[in-house]
C-alpha cells in the first residue's frame, strides 16, 4: 500500500515537470514567481485541472516514467510494462475538446458582442490599472458555453498572463489523520480561499517592484469558488468576495457557473443569485453568456469535421447542435463519440430522420390520441446531447396555457380518416411534447403538480365557461382520488408496493395534466400569468395548528367525550357568542374559565390570511412563465 | 359552567327524553348483568348524558369523581416501541378515553388499555371481584384495524371489564364489534321534546319566555338537544329580557357557508369558483369538517333551488362525498361539487330564461 502511494506521487510531480517542459518558455518564471506565495496558488500559469488530467493520459514519455518505476519495483515494472505495451498498441487520439480548444478571439463561438465586452474592460483595466476600484468582472452563464475559453483567449490575444485558483483537491479523512498525527492544522478549503484572497490585495501592490523584469500584465481568473455547507461558511465566502471587489489590484474575473434550479435544489440557485448580487454591488462588471446559438455551434462542428476528415452528414451536426442545449463542450464530445463509429450512428440518425418525416403529417393531425408513439420517436436523440430538463413552472405553464396547433384542412381530413370522434370530445393538436414527458423531463412529482394545477388552473379558464371549470375540477378530483389509493395499496411484498405506488402516482400525475389539457376548451388568450403556490399548503398547515391547539384545550374545557367536530361547529361558536357577551358586561363572570377565541379574528372569526410571504419566493420563476 | 352541563340529567329516572330506554337500562344494571353495550344516533341525542347515568346507576356517586389524566403508553410493537400520550378521564370504576385521537395508531391503544384494565380489576366491598367499565367514544372514527383488535380483546377480557362505545353512525363500526354488544339507538329529541326542556330551564332560570321562542329555537337546532340549549343561552346572553321577535343567533361558520351559497346563486363563473374556494379554504383552517361543509352547503343551495334540479344536485353531492372519503384533500371535491352545480344551474337559467 505505502510503495503504491509514493508511486502516484512520484507520477504527478513528473507529470508537472513533463508538462513544464513541453509548455515551453514563458511559463517557467511563473512558477518560480508563485514560488514566494501561499501554496495555494501553486497551480498559478498552469491549465486547469481537468485538462491536466487528460494530458497525462496523452503524455509522450511513458518510457522514461516505467524506468522509473522499474528501480522502485520489479514487480510493478511488469505490471507496468504490459500496460504500456497495451497503450502503446491502441489508437489514441487527443480528445477534440482539447485538441479543438479555442486560441484565438477568432475561433470563439461565443457572439461577438459579449467578447467584445469583456475585451474593452480588460484592455481598460490593463491600461491604467493603479488606483480604480471595481476590478473584478463577473461571468455568469451555464455549463460549457465558452465563458473561461473566452477569458484564455483574449488573454492570450492581449499578451497578458493569467492566473488561475484553483480549488486545491479535498483532503481525504485518511489524510486527515495522517496530516494532524503529524502536527499540522487542517486547513478548510474556504480557509485557504480567504487567505488567498488576502494575498491578492498584497500581492498585486507588491508584484510590480519585486519583479520589475516583467512587462506581462497579469489577470487573475477564480473558476472555482470553493464549496459552502451551511449558512456560516456562506456567509464567510459572501465577505471574502467582497474584500475580493473591493481590494483586488489586479484585474480579477470570477466565473461562476449558473445551475438549473433541478440539479441542485431551490436553496442553492438563491445562493448563488445572492453571491451574484453581492458581487454586483460591489462594484463587479456582470458579463452574462447565453447558450450558444445551434448556428454557431454548427459551425465550430463543421471546422472540426473538415480537420478531422470526418465523413458526416449535416443532418447528424445539425441534430447534436440542436440537442446539446447550448453546450458546445458537450456537443464536441458528442460529435468525437458519433465520429468514432459513424457508420452505426449514421445509420440510425437517418433512418429516424426518414420516420420522422414520414411520420410528421400523420402525427400533426392524430398527436392528440396517438401521442403514446411520440414517446420513443427519434432515438437519436438520447444518444447525444444532454437531456433536456424544464422547470417545474416550464411544465406547469405549458400545461396551464394549453397551445394548441390552427388545424387547416388538411389535417381535419386526415384526422376524420382515422377516428371519428364526438365532436365535443375533440380537441386541436397539443402545441408541445406528449404530457407525461414533459412531467418527466421537469421531474414533477405527482402530489405537488396536482396541487399546482388546482391552484392555479381557474385563472387560465376563460371567463364563461363554467362547464370547462367543471371537466377541470372533476379531474383533478379522480386524481386526488388516484393519489390517495396509492397511500392505502397493500401489497405482500416492499417491493411490490413500491413500484404500484409510483406508478399509481404517475397515473395521477398524468390524469391530472391531461385532464387540465382535455378540459380546458377554450383556454384564455395567453397574457401574464404569475404562477402561485398552492395556498392548500398554507390552509392545511393552519387547520392542522388549530386542531392540534383545540385538542390541548379541549380536555380541559369540554371533556373527552366530545368530539372535534362538535367542538368546532357547536361548542366553539356559542361560546364565542357567550364569552362575548361577557366582555360587554352582561354575565357575571359564570364563564371565566372558557377561553376567549373572538379577539384576534375578524368579522367571522376567520383569520384572513396572508400569502405574500409564499409569492415573493415564486416570483423569482414569473419571466419563465410568460409565454409558452 | 354552560347551560348544557348545568341541566344535564344525572341519573336515569330524570331522563327527559329516551326515558323507555334509561328505565330499561335501570333493570339491566339491577340485574347485575351488564353486556357490553353500543350506543348510536345523532349528535345531540342525548349519549353522552345517558352514559353518565347509566356509570352513575351501576357505581353510585363515585363514578363522578373523575380526574383527568394524560397518560403515556410505551407499548412493544414487535421491533420497537411506540409512545403514545392520550389524555383520559378516569375514576375508580371506569375510565373513559377517545381512542381515534391516537390517529393512526390507535389499535396500540385500544390492545393496550384494554390489557391493562383487565389486570388489575378492583374488588367490590363484598370480596368479589368486580369489572371496569370502559367508555370508547367515537368508535365509528376507528380504524378497521383497531376495531378488529377491539374484538378480540372484547373477548378475551370480557370477564373483567365492560366496554360502553359510542358513536354517530353504527354503519361504520363493524358487523364483529356490533353483534357483541347490545346495541341502543337513541334518536335525535323531537322538536316537542326540545320546546319542553328548554322551557324548563328558562323555569329555572326565572326567565320570561314570550310565546313561540322556544319553538324557534328548537326549529333552528336542527333536532339537537345540546344545539337548542347552546343557542339558548346565547340568546340570553345577547339580549334580555327576550323580545318576541328575537333572531335566533345562527353559528358563525353556518352563517358564512350560507354566503358562499348565496355567492354561487349570484354568478357562475371561473372567477367566481376561484373566490368561493377562499372562502372554503377560511372554513378547512377552521377545522370544520369538509363532510360538514358539503353538507351544509347542499341544504343552503336546495332552500334557492328550482325543484326540478334538486334531485341531480343530490346526485352529485352525494357523489362528490363519496369522492372525499376515498380522497385525501377534499377542497378537490368540495370544489369539484361546486363547479358541478354552477354548471348545472348556469345551463338551467340559460334554458328557462334565454
Amino acid at each position: 500500500m505505502g510503495k503504491r502511494k509514493a508511486v502516484i506521487v512520484l507520477s504527478s510531480s513528473e507529470d508537472d515537470e513533463v508538462r513544464d517542459r513541453s509548455a515551453g518558455g514563458h511559463q517557467r518564471p511563473s512558477k518560480s514567481r508563485s514560488n514566494p506565495l501561499s501554496t495555494s496558488r501553486k497551480r498559478i500559469g498552469k491549465r486547469s485541472k481537468e485538462t491536466s488530467c487528460v494530458g497525462s493520459v496523452s503524455r509522450p514519455s511513458p518510457k522514461l516514467e516505467a524506468a522509473k518505476f522499474a528501480t522502485l519495483s520489479e514487480d510493478f515494472s511488469d505490471c507496468l510494462e504490459d500496460l504500456h505495451l497495451a497503450r502503446g498498441n491502441q489508437y489514441w487520439k487527443e480528445l477534440w475538446i482539447d485538441k479543438y480548444k479555442p486560441s484565438s478571439v477568432a475561433q470563439l463561438a461565443v457572439h461577438k458582442k459579449k467578447v467584445e465586452e469583456i475585451k474593452c474592460w480588460l484592455e481598460d483595466r490593463l491600461t491604467k490599472s493603479k488606483g480604480r476600484s471595481g476590478n473584478v468582472l463577473l461571468l455568469t452563464g451555464h455549463a460549457g458555453i465558452g465563458k473561461s475559453a473566452t477569458v484564455r483567449a483574449i488573454a492570450s490575444q492581449l499578451g497578458a498572463q493569467l492566473c488561475e485558483w484553483t480549488t486545491p483537491t479535498p483532503t481525504l479523512w485518511q489524510e486527515h489523520v495522517h496530516i494532524s498525527n503529524l502536527g499540522l492544522r487542517y486547513v478548510s478549503k474556504l480557509d485557504e480561499f480567504e487567505s488567498f484572497v488576502e494575498k491578492v490585495g498584497k500581492y498585486s501592490l507588491l508584484f510590480p517592484n519585486n519583479f520589475g523584469l516583467s512587462k506581462v500584465p497579469i489577470i487573475i481568473l477564480i473558476d472555482d469558488l470553493p464549496g459552502t455547507n451551511g449558512r456560516a461558511a456562506f456567509v464567510k465566502l459572501k465577505k471574502c468576495l467582497m474584500t475580493l471587489a473591493h481590494s483586488s489590484q489586479l484585474p480579477t474575473i470570477i466565473s461562476i457557473t449558473e445551475f438549473s434550479e433541478i440539479d441542485l435544489g431551490k436553496g442553492s440557485t438563491s445562493r448563488y443569485e445572492e453571491l451574484i448580487s453581492i458581487l454586483e454591488r460591489a462594484g463587479a462588471q456582470k458579463v452574462a453568456f447565453n447558450p450558444l446559438t445551434v448556428s454557431s455551434i454548427k459551425k465550430v462542428l463543421s471546422n472540426i469535421c473538415q480537420e478531422e476528415k470526418c465523413d458526416v452528414t449535416l443532418e447528424l451536426i445539425d441534430q447534436i447542435a440542436k440537442t446539446c442545449g447550448g453546450d458546445i463542450r458537450n456537443a464536441v464530445a458528442s460529435f468525437q463519440y458519433c465520429c468514432v463509429r459513424p457508420d452505426d450512428f449514421l445509420l440510425s440518425a437517418s433512418s429516424t430522420q426518414m420516420t420522422t418525416n414520414t411520420r410528421l403529417d400523420f402525427t400533426k393531425s392524430r398527436s392528440s390520441l396517438l401521442t403514446g408513439q411520440n414517446g420513443h420517436e427519434p432515438l437519436s436523440f438520447f444518444l447525444v446531447g444532454r437531456d433536456e430538463t424544464l422547470t417545474l413552472f416550464h411544465a406547469l405553464g405549458k400545461f396551464l396555457h394549453n397551445k394548441r396547433e390552427i388545424p387547416n384542412a388538411l389535417d381535419l381530413d386526415l384526422g376524420s380518416e382515422s377516428l371519428v370522434l364526438c365532436k365535443k370530445f375533440v380537441r386541436k393538436p397539443l402545441k408541445m411534447d406528449v404530457p407525461e414527458r414533459v412531467l418527466s423531463q421537469a421531474y414533477g412529482q405527482a402530489r405537488p403538480v396536482v396541487d399546482f394545477l388546482h391552484e392555479n388552473v381557474l385563472d387560465f379558464v376563460s371567463d364563461g365557461a363554467i362547464n370547462d371549470a367543471w371537466m377541470v375540477s372533476s379531474y383533478l378530483s379522480d386524481a386526488d382520488c388516484l393519489l390517495a389509493l396509492s397511500l392505502h395499496i397493500i401489497f405482500p411484498s416492499l417491493t411490490d408496493m413500491h413500484e404500484s405506488k409510483s406508478i399509481s402516482q404517475l397515473v395521477a400525475a398524468s390524469v391530472a395534466v391531461r385532464g387540465v389539457l382535455f378540459g380546458n376548451v377554450q383556454p384564455m388568450s395567453s397574457r401574464w400569468h404569475t404562477i402561485r403556490s398552492p395556498k392548500l399548503w398554507q390552509i392545511e398547515h393552519l387547520a392542522h395548528q388549530h386542531k392540534n391547539e383545540l385538542m390541548g384545550a379541549k380536555c380541559d374545557t369540554y371533556g373527552i367525550g366530545v368530539s372535534m367536530s362538535e367542538i368546532v361547529t357547536e361548542y366553539l361558536p356559542s361560546v364565542k357568542w357567550i364569552s362575548s357577551g361577557i366582555t360587554d358586561g352582561l354575565g357575571d363572570g359564570k364563564y371565566e374559565h372558557y377561553p376567549i377565541r373572538v379577539n384576534s379574528s375578524s368579522e367571522h372569526g376567520f383569520v384572513v390570511y396572508d400569502s405574500k410571504e409564499s409569492m415573493s419566493n415564486e416570483e423569482s420563476d414569473d419571466d419563465e412563465i410568460e409565454d409558452w | 359552567m354552560l347551560w348544557v352541563d348545568k341541566y344535564r340529567p344525572r341519573t336515569l329516572d330524570k331522563m327527559f327524553v329516551h326515558e323507555e330506554i334509561a328505565q330499561n337500562l335501570k333493570k339491566l344494571v339491577a340485574e347485575q348483568d351488564c353486556p357490553h353495550l353500543l350506543f348510536y344516533g345523532p349528535p345531540g341525542a342525548g349519549k353522552k348524558t345517558l352514559i353518565m347515568a347509566l356509570l352513575r346507576e351501576m357505581f353510585g356517586p363515585a363514578a363522578e369523581k373523575v380526574k383527568l389524566e394524560q397518560k403515556t403508553w410505551k407499548i412493544d410493537a414487535g421491533t420497537r416501541t411506540i409512545e403514545l400520550e392520550l389524555a383520559m378521564l378516569a375514576s375508580t370504576h371506569h375510565v373513559e378515553l377517545n381512542p381515534s385521537d391516537a390517529g393512526f395508531q390507535d389499535r396500540y391503544i385500544v390492545q393496550e388499555i384494554i390489557k391493562e384494565m383487565a389486570k388489575n380489576r378492583p374488588i367490590d366491598s363484598k370480596g368479589k371481584k368486580g369489572f371496569k367499565v370502559l367508555v370508547l367514544n367515537e368508535v365509528d372514527k376507528l380504524s378497521k384495524e383497531a376495531q378488529h383488535s377491539l374484538r378480540r380483546t372484547m373477548e378475551k377480557y370480557s370477564a373483567s371489564c365492560r366496554l360502553v362505545l359510542c358513536c354517530n353512525s353504527s354503519s361504520r363500526v363493524t358487523e364483529a364489534v356490533r353483534s357483541r354488544c347490545l346495541n341502543v339507538r337513541l334518536n335525535a329529541p323531537t322538536v316537542e321534546q326540545i320546546i319542553e326542556v328548554l322551557e324548563l330551564i328558562g323555569k329555572k332560570e326565572s326567565l320570561q319566555l314570550p310565546p313561540g321562542f322556544a319553538a324557534r329555537i328548537a326549529a333552528q337546532s336542527n333536532r339537537s338537544m345540546r344545539r337548542a340549549i347552546l343557542s339558548f343561552e346565547t340568546c340570553r346572553v345577547q339580549q334580555y329580557p327576550f323580545t318576541v321577535n328575537q333572531a335566533v343567533p345562527a353559528m358563525d361558520w353556518e352563517q358564512y357557508v350560507s354566503e358562499i351559497a348565496s355567492d354561487i346563486m349570484k354568478e357562475q363563473s371561473p372567477k367566481r369558483l376561484f373566490q368561493v374556494r377562499g372562502k372554503v379554504y377560511e372554513l378547512l383552517a377552521n377545522c370544520i369538517p369538509p363532510e360538514v361543509i358539503l353538507k351544509k352547503l347542499l341544504l343552503e343551495l336546495l332552500k334557492k333551488l328550482d325543484s326540478e334540479l334538486k334531485h341531480e344536485i343530490c346526485h352529485w353531492a352525494a357523489y362528490y362525498e363519496h369522492r372525499m372519503r376515498l380522497g385525501q384533500k377534499s377542497i378537490f371535491h368540495i370544489e369539484a361539487f361546486v363547479a358541478k352545480f354552477m354548471s348545472i344551474y348556469k345551463a338551467f337559467l340559460i334554458e328557462t330564461f334565454g
